[in-house]
């Protein structure tokens, strides 16, 4: 028989097993479900409670928000320029009855109880103004960049697409035109340029129609090299060629795009956009303000004819150190004032209030870049 | 008192670095644009334009005294130098446009405050300019804190 001794051992020996035991299966089961792949959709309503409305507008937003995306308002607030991007998104897909959304929030990779990673994308996808489902997935799964978003929109679109208005909109830092590592701060392995982004509009696409109108809301946009990439899969572009501060573009003009966009005059509509995001920069904002829409087929001539010295440029400043690297109109660059150079560029323009640049009057609508004298 | 100065230095240092490896770069850009945030609200929260004016000078200033003594720093990297002399570039621009100097219009009394705005959504870009690792930037901001 054990004595009292060795049966008090033995039952506290038992309890802790239990209890390791225990925080063992949870502290597994949390890490196998870490490691999972994309869950299924959570269904905010049945698909037979969707409105009979037809879709006459498809809008597709990918929110980057995997690096420093924070700004002051004028009274010192603080605000996360993806997470503000991403409620107005929402705003603009409740309120488009007659729309279907696809809203991709590119997040910075957090950890559970530090070790075990969290999934770092969600995507949200809305149909006459309702959110249909809600989805976090994996964003570094599959061979290139865009591989989850674009399953998620090909799993979700609406099959029958007869002659949808198509926006794509895109939010973020500046898009590298080459190199393009250290983009997302959560995987420094990882590169990211303007081709990238061409080939999953070109997957979205699947070469054969084209978005009606692309907005990028980054810096430096309006670039040859940018507007020839993303030419072969837009009608009409809006970018800023020079700095655009984080609070981005305002997205108040896509709001009841059945409204403010009823007879599919696109061009009318993007420079309406465009007018309207320069006023609203321009009540704040005391740095450059620069919008411009760029009509694709109007515009090609003038790209043709800077593609190859555009090109020269970017393989002389690859490899450079970025802080060794300056952006400037491209006006001043005699290689790039030819004729048509502002053929088929919508430009809304304002200097910055301070700096050396306060008395520059113009700006041709295209940015290019050198190496800093 | 400067063992115990060196101590607590040194395990902030740890405490970010640690800190930095789950946060990343955003961390150390976003203590960069709170510093200027925060001298623009002192900046507005005075009536007096020579008040105005000696704190954006003072935050201009430390920040660039912060950011010599982080360059003096062997274990910077010759990229980040090439980043913190850049910034530097720029904090000077800043210093002479509000004093007048170096062929600026000295910025008049009535816009100081939207020249603190300025110096603030400079730094709040959707560019890629602020090229400093996040290792870097802790040290600058930590340098900072000590230096104000």
């Amino acid at each position: 028989m054990k004595s009292p001794p060795h049966r008090f051992l033995a039952s506290a020996t038992h309890a802790y097993s239990m209890l390791f035991g225990g925080v063992g299966c949870v502290v597994l089961a949390l890490f196998l479900s870490s490691c999972s792949s994309i869950r299924p959709a959570r269904h905010a309503i049945s698909p037979g409670e969707e409105s009979a409305l037809p879709l006459r507008f498809s809008i597709i937003c990918i929110i980057h928000g995997d690096s420093g995306y924070l700004y002051h308002d004028t009274r010192g607030n603080a605000f996360r320029a993806d997470e503000e991007t991403l409620a107005r998104a929402k705003r603009v897909a409740e309120r488009n009855t007659e729309a279907e959304v696809f809203i991709f929030h590119e997040r910075h990779r957090r950890h559970f109880l530090l070790f075990f990673p969290v999934r770092d994308g969600t995507f949200y996808y809305y149909r006459h103004g309702r959110l249909l489902a809600e989805e976090s997935y994996w964003r570094d799964k599959g061979r290139s960049r865009f591989d989850p978003e674009v399953e998620l929109y090909d799993r979700f679109r609406a099959k029958e697409q007869p002659q949808l208005v198509r926006l794509f909109l895109y939010f973020g830092h500046e898009i590298p035109e080459f190199d393009g590592a250290g983009y997302d701060a959560s995987y420094s392995d990882r590169t990211f340029t303007i081709d990238d982004l061409a080939d999953g509009l070109r997957r979205i696409t699947r070469n054969s129609t084209k978005f009606d109108l692309i907005v990028l809301s980054t810096c430096f946009s309006g670039t040859p090299h940018t507007i020839a990439a993303l030419s072969p899969y837009a009608r009409y572009i809006i970018a800023s060629p020079d700095n655009l501060h984080l609070s981005y573009f305002d997205l108040y003009p896509l709001e009841r795009l059945d409204v403010g966009l009823p007879d599919g005059d696109v061009s009318a509509f993007a420079k309406k956009f465009a007018r309207n995001a320069f006023d609203r920069l321009e009540e704040n904002i005391q740095t450059a303000i620069t919008v411009a829409v760029y009509d694709v087929d109007r515009v090609r001539g003038f790209l043709d004819s800077v593609d190859s010295v555009y090109d020269d440029a970017l393989t002389t400043l690859n490899g450079k150190t970025p802080a060794s690297i300056e952006h400037c109109d491209c006006a001043e660059d005699p290689a790039y004032v030819l004729p048509g150079m502002s053929e088929g560029v919508d430009v809304f323009y304002r200097p910055p209030r301070f700096g050396r640049s306060k008395h520059t009057r113009s700006h041709s609508g295209w940015e290019c870049s050198r190496l800093m004298k | 008192m400067l063992t115990r100065t060196a101590l607590r230095l040194t395990v902030m240092a740890f405490v970010m670095m640690f800190a930095l490896v789950h946060v990343g770069n955003a961390l150390g850009q976003d203590n960069l644009q709170k510093y200027f945030n925060d001298t623009a609200c002192k900046v507005k929260a005075t009536a007096d334009p020579s008040q105005k004016r000696a704190i954006l000078n003072d935050g201009l200033q430390n920040m660039s005294k912060a950011l010599n003594r982080v360059e003096s720093l062997r274990l910077v990297s010759k990229d980040d130098r090439a980043g913190i002399d850049r910034l530097k570039v720029t904090l000077q621009e800043r210093q002479n446009e509000l004093a007048g100097n170096n062929g600026y219009d000295r910025v008049p009394d009535g816009r100081l405050n939207a020249f603190s705005d300025f110096v603030v959504q400079d730094m709040e870009q959707a560019d890629r300019t602020i090229t400093i690792s996040v290792v870097t930037l802790l040290l600058i901001i930590i340098i900072v804190i000590l230096v104000t």
